[in-house]
């Protein structure tokens, strides 16, 4: 198997030296190349004042320096990446890196353990974590701010069909596998000018744990009892549909089958159709709109705090969205910090940072960028009071 | 060549002298049967096809079979059956080659074609960034692949600094030292068959979990993540640089004892060139085994978007990591987000088989003149 | 590559020690514990970092299993049915930790076994086609072109999975589920979205064909000259040098490749995560949407972002459960080699018995091979000679 052989010269002493020397002018470059990119930041900006903003503009102080390190929440996360450009564009010594491939509940432990200055979250500390957060944060505890809103959109494929209208009875009874193909009695009921082929009926779920699906069952054990008797919780209990892992590749087999239904966050969804969802029991179907998510929340969310004083942890009431102003599917999503930090300058900054996010301008800036609704004022000003007594 | 067969030849012999039988070629098939044969599969296949419903990989598969039977048959009557066994043998590995060049062409076609769009001087040089408007509150995100180039190569470069020792070291006293009964040889060729199914998530946590040990809460670095790819990488280079260490022919290290070379010696001037083009391939796939990883990265380096050379302190983003995020985590921009991804993913191959290309360099310069 | 052994070409590369050879007769140096007359320093230091290197391993590999054992130990030995965090979320539907790993060894095996029976074939194929069926000359291309599929990361075979691979098998897996139902492996409802256990299987087959092929290839490529020639010059066809020389030789190296292979199946996360809709059960089907037993790896890397820190730790718990499989499975493939290598004397002589055989055999048939142009003649009614042996 050997090929021709010859009689070479020794030669490889030499040719180690160049092979050396090659390498080592590699190393270098790569080196350089690191140095010289590093030195020139990348985030140029406007740093003028702008006329445009509100009078009660929040102020971020220019010469904040450190790093904040957080994480979490996958929801929050396009609005995360606006909110830090928008902060470090004008607070330009400070470093934020947000991890947002932990999920919610990732990004709890990881805080709890005491690797993040913040966790994002889609739902508030259980009474575990607020008992372990005693060890985390001292005895002060940790307060749960909601700062993101958006909704779990109902995403179909059906070639032909535009602008599907579901009940809550029928979504329960469609992802619990009792209703199998499209033309089926209860959507026609709905939909009559709709042309509803024979096709069955593809339910496309998430694999991995996600807070949209914990919001989503919390949704469907709400309002159908007695239909959906599987317990809210961030795993899809039902067997049989087709789990793909991430919004994403909900989103992505929603697209790509045919008669595929799914349900993920209403930002991550780009053009696909999404479902009108009938208000309660009332002869309204509501499509999203980010109007349609604040007042939902506005109407909907009740406060249920923790011990610690500030702690602004919400649970929804499905039962008191009953008319075409709310959609009746909101998702909360909340940063969670101490009360105390280790460090003074830390608090400082993480306050200036979330104080930022939970701003009027910040939520403007979530709305353009990341498709989400815009908290209500009145609890924008109940955040700004709790933040106020971080130290 | 004329082809007679065999039964041509039978005619003529008992007919007394007629044409001249070229005793090469009797009782063999002629020379290109087997593009005839597989001409006439592929034939006859695709025309029963067209009356029950076509299907591509249908008529491949089916045409292949007729092939080989055909082939099998035809050769069994025509020349014997070690013959047709043989042939059969043949056409079976050229078949499982061409298996093997569809599914790469496809996956590097799909690679390509996503990412060639994204693949320029500004993509590869650039950190990504975002540049935010105050005027109207927009956020601009700039794709960049600097920041994931430059940690790729800092995390798999230390890790690779880490393992290839070890594990060559390993692999040596596992074959040259050491006797195969020591309880040592054994206690570690059990261990390292052990590893090599750890999981890579495991793999991240235990250097996340070693690096809050040692260093407390915040510990997420690049150096951390290396810790973590070489406890994956240490198990394939050992395993892959023994079994080449031990085919080389004992008579050579014989030789070279015989003449007074000192085990050393023996070994890394006789033993390893030898062996070299084995253990650069195997160093080359545990390379490529742990560039491509995120789990572990996440795990151990966090993430992050920003560019750090550093990798002593505070996450690293790679190719791999950013590849993934593009996909599970786009922006509102999905089509972008998914552009760039697919331009990492790209970046990467190439940059795995820029790495292969000087691991061949290294061995031919290494390998012993003459060898093949 | 090795050069022939029977030409010194190498020994241009020993040089004999000039400035030692002086003192003494020089004992031929045979393993670590024979006694030697003189060892120098840089055999003593070599020696040192190479055994230093084996213990540094040992250490690691310790310390990662303790770590398992230290964090998976209280989930396994808490009460899943009492325990609040235990009994919601991904690990809510199990009553005990054995109950929960248990289907999911099944499911990595499985998704394993499927992966090894599809690709292991394959890729020895390619690698004797690399090594002796190839034309010379392109032999160094082939070769590269297989390597080139480990380079693809394994996001990427992931996300090529979902878009090549699905769409692809569904033809295939309706065709199957349809025809041949009635076997367990094709039956139940076949999926519409083409995320299966057979894509699954499909992609990682693809995903260790480098892995197998490569080393096998290397240890092809090592077969002593002389026995290939040998059996050439006896009459042996290609097919049967190959089975009498060259497959013998390597069969310890190649099943250690699958072995390797078979490692990386079983912790393949990526692409098995993203292209498989999992649950966790023992099923046998392959073309499903619902019954897709989950492997350990894809399990570890879905749910542990949204676990809490006992359900991590059950998590990690089912990671040691993989180490015990691939432990479990090295044992069973290393004794399978020691067992057919049981009459074979040391670890550096092969020189497999079945050419010594395959001479003597050949030697009376050979001659009277149908082959020869004297016996054509009476061949058509005559059976076909039956192979050496």
């Amino acid at each position: 198997m050997s090929a021709r052989r010859g009689h070479h010269p020794e030669g490889n002493t030499v040719k180690f030296k160049n092979v050396a020397v090659v390498g080592a002018f590699a190393l270098t470059a790569t080196i350089a190349l690191a140095g010289c990119a590093s030195s020139s930041g990348d985030t140029g900006s406007t740093t003028k004042p702008s006329a445009s903003a509100t009078a009660d503009a929040y102020k971020i102080d220019p010469s904040l320096t450190g790093t904040i390190t957080a994480g979490g929440s996958s929801a929050q996360a396009n609005a995360e990446a606006a909110w830090v450009a928008a902060f470090t564009s004008q607070a330009k010594g400070v470093t934020i890196n947000y991890d947002k491939s932990q999920g919610s509940g990732g990004g709890v432990t990881n805080w709890l353990a005491g690797s993040y200055d913040f966790a994002g979250s889609d739902s508030p500390l259980n009474p575990t974590q607020v008992t372990s957060s005693a060890s985390t944060c001292g005895a002060d505890g940790a307060i749960n701010l909601p700062v993101y809103l958006d909704g779990v959109a109902v995403i179909y494929n059906l070639p032909g069909v535009k602008d599907l209208k579901l009940s809550s009875e029928v979504i329960a009874k469609i992802f619990s596998l009792k209703i199998t193909t499209w033309n089926d009695a209860a959507i026609v009921a709905l939909n009559p000018k709709a042309k509803l082929p024979a096709t069955a009926i593809t339910t496309v779920t998430r694999s991995d744990g996600s807070g949209t699906t914990t919001n989503f069952t919390n949704y469907l054990s709400q309002s159908q009892p007695s239909i959906w008797t599987y317990a809210p919780s961030n795993a899809w209990p039902v067997a049989g549909s087709s789990a793909q892992q991430g919004g994403s590749g909900v989103v992505n087999t929603v697209k790509a089958g045919e008669g595929t239904i799914g349900y993920a966050d209403h930002s991550a969804i780009g053009d696909l159709s999404s479902a009108q969802i009938q208000a309660g029991t009332s002869k309204d179907y509501v499509a999203f709109s980010a109007e349609g998510a604040s007042t939902a929340f506005a109407k909907a969310a009740v406060a249920t705090p923790t011990a610690v004083e500030g702690d602004l942890s919400q649970k929804l009431d499905y039962t008191k969205l009953t008319d075409k102003s709310a959609y009746p599917i909101p998702l909360i999503s909340y940063q969670i910090l101490c009360k105390t930090f280790k460090s003074a300058d830390q608090a400082k900054l993480t306050k200036a940072f979330v104080g930022y996010v939970a701003s009027d301008i910040g939520q403007k800036i979530a709305a353009k960028n990341a498709g989400a609704a815009p908290i209500p004022a009145a609890m924008l000003a109940k955040i700004a009071k709790s933040l106020a007594d971080v130290k | 060549m004329t082809a007679i067969s065999s039964g041509a030849a039978r005619k003529s012999a008992s007919k007394g002298p007629g044409p001249i039988v070229n005793s090469l070629t009797t009782g063999q098939l002629p020379k290109f049967v087997e593009f005839y044969v597989l001409a006439g599969a592929l034939i006859v296949v695709g025309g029963v096809m067209l009356f029950l419903g076509f299907n591509l990989g249908g008529w491949l598969f089916l045409s292949a079979l007729v092939y080989l039977i055909a082939l099998g048959v035809l050769s069994a009557i025509a020349e014997n059956r070690r013959r047709a066994v043989d042939r059969i043998v043949r056409s079976l590995v050229t078949i499982a080659f061409l298996l093997a060049i569809a599914p790469l062409i496809s996956t590097l076609w799909t690679v390509a074609s996503n990412g060639i769009g994204q693949l320029n001087w500004a993509f590869i040089s650039q950190t990504g960034g975002a540049v935010f408007n105050p005027e109207t509150l927009k956020v601009d995100i700039t794709t960049g692949a600097l920041q994931a180039i430059v940690g790729t190569l800092e995390i798999t470069g230390i890790a690779a600094l880490m393992s290839i020792p070890i594990g060559l070291l390993t692999s040596i006293y596992l074959v040259e030292y050491a006797r195969p009964n020591q309880p040592i040889a054994r206690t570690v060729t059990f261990l390292v068959d052990v590893m090599t199914g750890i999981p890579s998530i495991v793999a991240g946590l235990f250097a996340f979990s070693l690096f809050t040990l040692l260093v407390g809460p915040k510990a997420f670095s690049g150096f951390s993540a290396s810790v973590a790819l070489s406890v994956l990488m240490i198990p394939i280079v050992v395993r892959s640089c023994e079994e080449m260490l031990r085919l080389v022919p004992s008579d050579l290290r014989e030789a070279s004892f015989a003449l007074g070379v000192s085990r050393f010696s023996t070994i890394v001037k006789v033993v390893l060139p030898t062996a070299i083009v084995g253990i650069i391939t195997g160093i080359t796939l545990a390379i490529a085994r742990v560039i491509g990883e995120t789990a572990p990265i996440f795990i151990a380096a966090s993430f992050t978007d920003n560019f750090n050379a550093n990798p002593f302190s505070g996450p690293m983003q790679t190719l791999p990591v950013l590849a993934y995020t593009g996909i599970k985590f786009p922006g509102q921009d999905i089509a972008a987000s998914n552009a760039s991804a697919w331009g990492a993913a790209l970046l990467l191959v190439i940059l795995v088989v820029i790495l292969n290309i000087i691991a061949r360099v290294i061995a031919r310069v290494f390998a012993p003149k003459g060898a093949r | 590559m090795t050069s022939h052994p029977a030409v010194r070409s190498r020994t241009s590369s020993v040089k004999a020690p000039g400035s030692t050879t002086a003192s003494g007769p020089r004992s031929p140096q045979g393993g670590a514990g024979s006694s030697r007359v003189k060892s120098r320093p840089a055999d003593r230091i070599f020696f040192g970092l190479s055994f230093g290197s084996a213990l540094l391993i040992m250490v690691i590999l310790a310390a990662v299993a303790i770590f398992l054992i230290v964090q998976a130990a209280p989930a396994i030995a808490a009460n899943w049915a009492s325990n609040p965090d235990l009994n919601s979320g991904p690990t809510g539907s199990f009553a005990t930790f054995w109950n929960y790993v248990a289907p999911l060894i099944w499911g990595t095996l499985w998704v394993s076994a499927i992966a090894l029976v599809l690709g292991a074939p394959v890729a020895i194929g390619i690698a004797l086609f690399i090594s002796h069926y190839a034309p010379r000359r392109i032999t160094g291309i082939l070769g590269y072109l297989i390597d080139l599929l480990a380079a693809v990361p394994s996001i990427v075979f992931g996300l090529w999975g979902i878009i090549v691979i699905r769409p692809l098998l569904l033809p295939l897996t309706d065709w199957l589920n349809h025809n041949l139902g009635f076997i367990p492996i094709f039956s139940g409802q076949a999926s519409t979205t083409g995320s299966t256990i057979l894509a699954g299987g499909v992609v990682l087959a693809v995903m260790i064909l480098p892995i197998i092929s490569s080393i096998s290839r290397e240890i092809f490529l090592q077969t002593p000259r002389l026995h290939e020639e040998a059996a050439l010059a006896l009459g042996a066809t290609k097919w049967e040098m190959i089975r009498m020389a060259v497959l013998p030789y390597a069969k310890s190296g190649v099943v250690s490749a699958v072995l390797l292979g078979l490692g990386r199946a079983l912790g393949e996360t990526m692409a098995i995560a993203l292209i498989i809709s999992p649950s966790i059960g023992f099923y046998w089907n392959i073309l499903t949407e619902g019954k897709n037993s989950q492997t350990i790896a894809a399990n570890l890397a879905l749910n542990f972002p949204i676990s809490n820190v006992l359900q991590r730790e059950a998590l990690i718990g089912t990671g040691l459960m993989l180490f015990v499989i691939s432990l479990a499975v090295n044992f069973l493939a290393r004794w399978i080699i020691s067992r057919s290598n049981a009459d074979k004397s040391g670890r550096k002589k092969r020189r497999p018995k079945a050419i010594v055989e395959a001479a003597s055999a050949a030697n009376g048939p050979a001659l009277s091979a149908s082959d020869s142009p004297v016996r054509a003649t009476g061949s058509a009614t005559t059976k076909p000679e039956g192979t050496p042996a």
